[in-house]
């Protein structure tokens, strides 16, 4: 045995025998599957894909219609979970900060209701969450014939939140691009105020010069091309609404379900930020007389972010994989897109395959992201 | 001769403030405490109420029955009183319900057991082994007098414990292995191949690699097998905690010196030796609190079962609210069910705290 002594060889002949082994095992499983699919009468193809869907999803960001194919379904499910995460990822730093905050302020009261939302979320799983909160608007809301009204516009209904809806016009190209130029201005007086204040200490105005800029662009664009700002106001006719936007009430429990139970560990993540950075730092700021909001703003914020960031990042990730529980309560996300064709055309290997390598490539592309941010944002030393 | 002046000595701090000097400092200290204060005020005036009066005032008591029910704004307990059984175990043959709380016992048991410190790991996989094959044989009956109960009658809480539970005892063993092969340099294959398969999985959603153990697996088995569909998501559950625990293991090899590893090498420890008496013991206590945060997550995540249509017990909840007479009390049924995962949840905590208190030393 002296031969299988040596390191290399030895690592050479293990990982060689694993690879056969994996071939051979790659090997069966593509025999096994081409056996059970020709059990069924069925060949691997994407063919299907161009094949009428004929069902109906319960919202969309694009036109669709149940006579749309497979292909415009799935784009359609993928748009649904893009739109819902962003409104969760949204929903969640919001709630998430403000607790985070107040569970690491002074506020006797604050800090023990900040623990008890962080307690009560971490022990109860979303899928129960967010089936409770769904039964409990479909129970309490009223019927969209009797639905609440609120600023007369604004509808709720336990079929569907509806709003009034701004009517696109030509003129509106102008308008955003108008606000387009003012960012872009903005951004570069930002950087001539800084390099002032670096060269000579003189500290030129920001906010309102930047507020009413925009404020000033707008109102002269809409003048000038005399921009109609009209909307369109949902009304009750027949048997639903007209007229205006809706959020089925499937999207507002997804929402809500998963802004508080991602907001609930975002609490913990930048309490666990704004405690790290050390009592001294901020003495330090104090005792150079800087006011409490900039102390927050200069030296407490910076520090504490970044020791935010990277985990908030896996927290987003986690939060966009989580959307998929749509399915449990009929919302049309890609997950549950993929499921009802998966039903009707039994390919469940190419749709599986479509939806894996979406959620991956938006894993990748978040991943990727965090990382260009935590590049951005490391301390440079020397 | 010095007089030392009374006002020049500072008395000592007071340590009690008084109610309103209290209220001034804890509640009210600045603008944003005081804006705090009272949106908090506002809240718990609207929500403490409204839970009270719908989990007492307004409620039917357990006594009641479903014609009380039906006039009252609260909650309906007679509602549990009635249901409680079904949404413990769902379908399962009433007049052997008895050997599905049997079969919870055990693994209630089981889990137990890792209180004891210091058992040997080959007393526990034994022990694990038996607790598994007992849960079965109760379960599944069809020896020693017990009738046969097929698993599409398994519901509620045997099956939640039985996939939560074993799925995560048996990924943790995995998830050491898929660290440790990611964690060496000797194999390049292996590593590539641990690393790939711990990314693929941690890249989708959990759902997805239920969809997959639901479908994908009965396919790649032999023609002729069949594979019960709760075995397969037991699988899958299984497939996809292993490579959290994977990462989080493998954090704890990452923090640990170079220097352990190359003592252990230079007293002439062989891989196996070193890996577990000296790399693991120390790689493990430092990823606990990371162990337990994925233990929690993957036992609540247990929960998304029901969408592959795997009767767990928020599913005998949705049973036992579709029983026309009991249909208004959904949330009742999800309370119920809120109250075992939130018990269970915070033991689990609990000891996860204790034990990186105790190992931490």
């Amino acid at each position: 045995m002296k031969w299988f002594a040596n390191k290399e060889r030895r690592s050479f002949v293990i990982q060689l025998t694993l690879a056969m082994i994996l071939i051979t095992a790659a090997y069966l499983i593509v025999q096994n599957i081409r056996d059970n699919l020709a059990d069924v009468g069925i060949r691997l193809s994407f063919g299907f894909l161009s094949g009428e869907a004929g069902f109906d999803v319960n919202e969309s960001l694009i036109a669709y219609s149940a006579s749309d194919s497979y292909a415009r379904v799935l784009l359609v499910g993928f748009l649904n979970t893009l739109e819902l995460s962003f409104v969760c990822i949204l929903g969640s730093t919001l709630i998430g900060v403000i607790m985070g905050i107040v569970r690491a302020g002074s506020n006797w009261l604050g800090t023990r209701l900040a623990l008890a939302y962080v307690e009560v979320l971490r022990n109860l799983p979303k899928l129960l969450i967010l089936l409770a909160v769904f039964i409990v608007m479909i129970n309490r809301l009223p019927t969209a014939r009797q639905a609440w009204n609120l600023f007369d516009g604004i509808y709720i209904s336990n079929r569907a939140f509806y709003y009034p809806k701004l009517i696109w016009d030509e003129g509106m190209v102008f308008v955003l691009m108008g606000i387009l130029v003012c960012f872009l201005v903005s951004v570069f007086w930002r950087r001539y105020v800084k390099r002032t204040q670096d060269l000579t200490g003189r500290q030129l105005p920001v906010k309102w010069p930047v507020i009413g800029g925009l404020l000033i662009t707008v109102l002269s664009i809409s003048l000038l091309f005399n921009v109609p700002y009209q909307f369109s106001i949902p009304v009750f006719k027949g048997f639903d609404f007209t007229g205006g936007s809706r959020l089925s009430v499937q999207f507002v429990a997804l929402a809500f379900t998963l802004s508080i139970y991602h907001g609930g560990q975002i609490t913990e993540l930048v309490r666990g930020g704004i405690q790290s950075v050390q009592k001294g730092q901020i003495e330090a700021a104090a005792s150079l007389g800087l006011k409490p909001s900039l102390v927050t703003r200069f030296v407490v914020l910076p520090q504490a972010l970044r020791m935010i960031i990277p985990p908030m990042g896996n927290q987003y990730l986690n939060l966009i994989k989580n959307t998929s529980i749509a399915l449990a309560i009929g919302y049309s996300d890609l997950v549950s897109v993929m499921s009802t064709s998966i039903n009707q055309t039994f390919r469940p290997i190419e749709l599986m395959s479509i939806t894996m390598m979406t959620y991956l490539a938006i894993s990748l592309l978040v991943t990727a992201l965090l990382n260009w941010f935590n590049f951005r944002t490391k301390i440079v030393t020397n | 001769m010095l007089h030392p002046r009374n006002d020049h000595i500072s008395s000592p701090p007071v340590k009690n403030l008084g109610v309103l000097r209290w209220i001034r400092k804890n509640l009210f200290r600045n603008t944003f405490d005081s804006i705090v204060t009272i949106c908090v005020v506002l809240f718990l005036a609207w929500i403490v109420p409204a839970v009270f009066s719908w989990m007492f005032l307004d409620a039917v008591g357990f006594n009641g029955d479903e014609a009380l029910c039906r006039s009252a704004d609260g909650a309906c307990w007679p509602f549990m009183r009635e249901k409680a059984r079904l949404i413990l175990f769902g379908t399962y043959p009433y007049d052997q319900q008895w050997r599905a709380a049997l079969a919870c016992l055990v693994v209630i048991g089981l889990v137990a057991t890792l209180i004891v410190k210091r058992m040997k790991a080959k007393w526990m996989v034994l022990l694990w082994a038996a607790g598994a094959a007992v849960f079965v044989g109760l379960m599944f009956g069809n020896t020693m007098g017990l009738p046969a109960v097929q698993t599409v009658k398994w519901n509620g809480l045997p099956v939640f414990l039985l996939l939560s539970v074993f799925s995560l005892a048996a990924a943790f063993p995995l998830g050491i292995l898929l660290a440790l092969a990611r964690h060496q340099d000797d194999f390049q294959l292996l590593k590539n191949l641990a690393a790939g398969y711990i990314e693929l999985i941690r890249g989708v959603p959990l759902l997805m690699v239920l969809f997959m153990g639901l479908f994908v697996l009965p396919m790649i088995m032999p023609r002729g097998f069949f594979l019960e569909p709760l075995f397969a998501i037991l699988i899958a559950l299984m497939l996809f905690h292993a490579a959290y625990f994977a990462e989080d293991i493998r954090g704890g090899l990452q923090t640990l010196e170079l220097g352990q590893a190359e003592a252990a090498d230079s007293l002439g420890l062989s891989y196996w030796p070193k890996v577990l008496l000296i790399v693991l013991p120390q790689a493990l206590k430092q990823s606990l609190p990371a162990i337990f945060n994925t233990l929690i997550g993957g036992y609540k995540d247990t929960s998304l079962v029901i969408i592959v249509g795997i009767h767990d017990m928020i599913s005998t909840a949705k049973m036992a609210y579709s029983d026309p007479g009991w249909q208004r009390y959904g949330l009742e049924a999800y309370f119920f069910v809120g109250l075992w995962y939130f018990g269970s949840c915070w033991c689990l905590s609990a000891y996860g705290r204790r034990l990186e208190r105790t190992r931490a030393k």
